[in-house]
């Protein structure tokens, strides 16, 4: 336990000291500002008086709506450019342990190369996730004291960016194993994102798709990878009271994460330093 | 599962392939190494020798082709083999973003030591290596000497049975070499085993008891030092001797030289030693010394090596 929390605690003071967490931090409270701004400027009141303007029923239901609206929006961008930044800003805390001269000074401690690895992992995750619970919890009590509506399933959000993150960061961790390069491990991840949003549309390229051989390989290829896209759809889908059509993308993407970290432990309790 | 030995490899080595397996480096060979509990061990061997990657597969760090490595008779790929061990890498990098005894306090707990018992060994081990001042400073402030110092610290701390040090006076002043020596003089006073891995050889030669030399891979030399650098002849000291005598005596001696009224000979054996002796006393020349010399660790070194 001992090294577990002293492997954890090195992975936040390398964040600190590299600005990471600072940075994601910054961000952070830029955007919760940018809130209290708008809720100086009583944006809630005219969005309501818009929504009133154009005769709809007026009252709560609208407000929940509008509410809820912005929820999503902090949600998407939560899955598009705040997980590219985590990814990006996590990208160089794999290959800085593996440099040489620090690496074996690591490896000739009483603890398994599993244990190194992992305690990396989750302290990499647990760095992005204060990051992702202060500017949820932020936003939320702003939206929340302003209008009154305290959505819990806004909180939902917390949970799956911090999952969709966490499977990103296992590729991460096999690119930074294999090659100790953060800037291919961002590119892998950012492209990873963004063929699970070209994934997503499966149902349609399936009626598209002429051959049954392309649409084995797409099918294959919308299973096996993570589908960032389609866990954000499904946290708007929450947050909106809407249905969504079952955990599929949960369990897949968790077996994906499983299955790279697995390679990524292999790979590096074999390396030679 | 005591062993009486600190390290025991048999057939250890590591062959490195080229991508597609066309080429293969052996940079150990096969080395069967004993290093007794308690004892000043040093690995000696020009560049390239196999000397960082033997210690490496010492601490698991790189895989062995074949053989197997025991650490205190437990299988060195056991994490807990590596729980006696202290170690400082020869081209270390400790994150600039710690502080000294931050880095002290990172290194003591992934040794498996609790908080309180590091509270209490940092600040001990800094005045150990002569940083007490320096504790709250990052390392990226200390010069080369002082991480060095502060390396062999960070081995210090979990009081190990066993320290590999790899050029632990590297970039340190002659005083600072001085504070490391003592400070593994006192460790060694402890019981516990030192092995170094140096270029320096005077230095292993003023402090290791055994030494192993290897080349290519493969250990050309190992034993006790005083072993291996004993037997190389005889030194005879006279003092006022006449001209005719010395040239006699310089007929049996391999080498001969004057210094401030004396002769020295130098003698391949004792038997040639006590000959001369019998024709300076026949004489009634006296004698000055007499004395068995040793061959210097760098004269063993570059013979085993040049052969």
């Amino acid at each position: 336990m001992t090294a577990t929390v002293a492997l954890i605690r090195d992975t936040f003071r390398e964040a600190f000291a590299r600005k990471i967490f600072w940075g994601l931090f910054g961000l952070s409270t830029v955007m919760i500002l940018f809130f209290l701004f708008l809720l100086r400027i009583d944006l809630m009141e005219g969005g309501v008086a818009f929504v009133s303007a154009f005769g709809r029923i007026n009252g709560t239901r609208d407000v929940d709506k509008l509410v809820r609206g912005v929820y999503g929006g902090i949600a998407a961008f939560l899955y598009t450019w705040g997980m590219f930044l985590a990814v990006f800003a996590s990208a160089g805390l794999i290959p800085s342990v593996l440099e040489p001269g620090r690496i074996e000074l690591l490896l000739s401690k009483p603890v398994s190369r599993t244990h190194i690895l992992l305690g990396r992992y989750v302290g990499n995750v647990l760095v992005v996730s204060c990051n992702i619970i202060y500017l949820v919890l932020g936003v939320w009590t702003i939206l929340g004291i302003k209008t009154g509506i305290w959505s819990p399933l806004f909180l939902i959000s917390i949970a799956t960016t911090i999952f969709a993150f966490a499977v990103l960061l296992s590729v991460v961790i096999l690119i930074g194993v294999l090659f100790e390069s953060a800037a291919l491990a961002t590119m892998v991840a950012a492209a990873l994102m963004v063929m699970s949003l070209i994934l997503a549309q499966t149902s349609v390229m399936l009626r598209l798709l002429s051959s049954e051989w392309s649409r084995q390989i797409w099918r294959t290829l919308y299973y096996s990878l993570p589908k960032i896209y389609d866990l954000g759809g499904m946290t708007l889908n929450a947050i909106q009271s809407r249905s969504f059509d079952g955990f599929m993308p949960i369990w897949t993407s968790a077996l994906f994460a499983a299955v790279v970290l697995g390679c990524s432990l292999l790979i590096f309790a074999r390396r030679d330093f | 599962m005591a062993s009486e030995y600190a390290i025991e490899t048999s057939d250890l080595a590591k062959v490195y392939r080229s991508r597609w397996k066309r080429r293969e480096v052996r940079a150990v060979d096969g080395i069967s190494l004993n290093v007794p509990r308690g004892t000043t061990f040093g690995l000696l061997g020009p560049n390239g020798a196999g000397k960082t990657t033997f210690v490496k597969m010492l601490l698991s760090a790189v895989r062995p082709t074949r053989g197997n490595a025991l650490i205190f008779g437990r299988n060195a790929r056991e994490p807990e083999a590596r729980r006696p061990i202290g170690y400082l890498p020869e081209n270390h990098r400790f994150p600039t973003y710690f502080t000294g005894a931050g880095m002290l306090d990172f290194y003591a707990a992934l040794s498996g030591m609790e908080s309180a018992e590091r509270r209490k060994r940092i600040p001990e081990m800094l005045e150990l290596v002569g940083l007490e001042q320096w504790g709250s400073v990052r390392i990226g402030k200390y010069s080369k000497g002082m991480l060095q110092r502060l390396g062999l610290a960070q081995a210090l701390i979990h009081s190990p049975s066993m320290l590999i040090l790899d050029e632990p006076t590297d970039g340190v002043d002659p005083v600072g070499r001085m504070q490391i020596r003592e400070v593994l003089t006192r460790c060694e006073e402890r019981g516990v085993t030192i092995f170094i891995n140096s270029h320096l050889l005077a230095e292993v030669e003023l402090f290791c008891r055994e030494v192993a030399i290897l080349d290519k891979g493969k250990v050309a030399l190992s034993g006790k030092m005083h072993d291996l650098t004993a037997g190389k002849g005889y030194r005879l000291t006279v003092g006022e001797t006449p001209e005719a005598l010395v040239e006699a005596v310089r007929a049996k001696a391999t080498s001969m030289a004057s210094r401030n009224g004396f002769v020295d000979f130098q003698f391949a054996s004792r038997q040639l030693a006590n000959e001369a002796v019998d024709l300076l006393r026949a004489q009634r020349c006296e004698i000055e010394s007499l004395a068995p010399t040793t061959s210097t660790l760098e004269e063993v070194f570059v013979r085993t090596v040049a052969k």
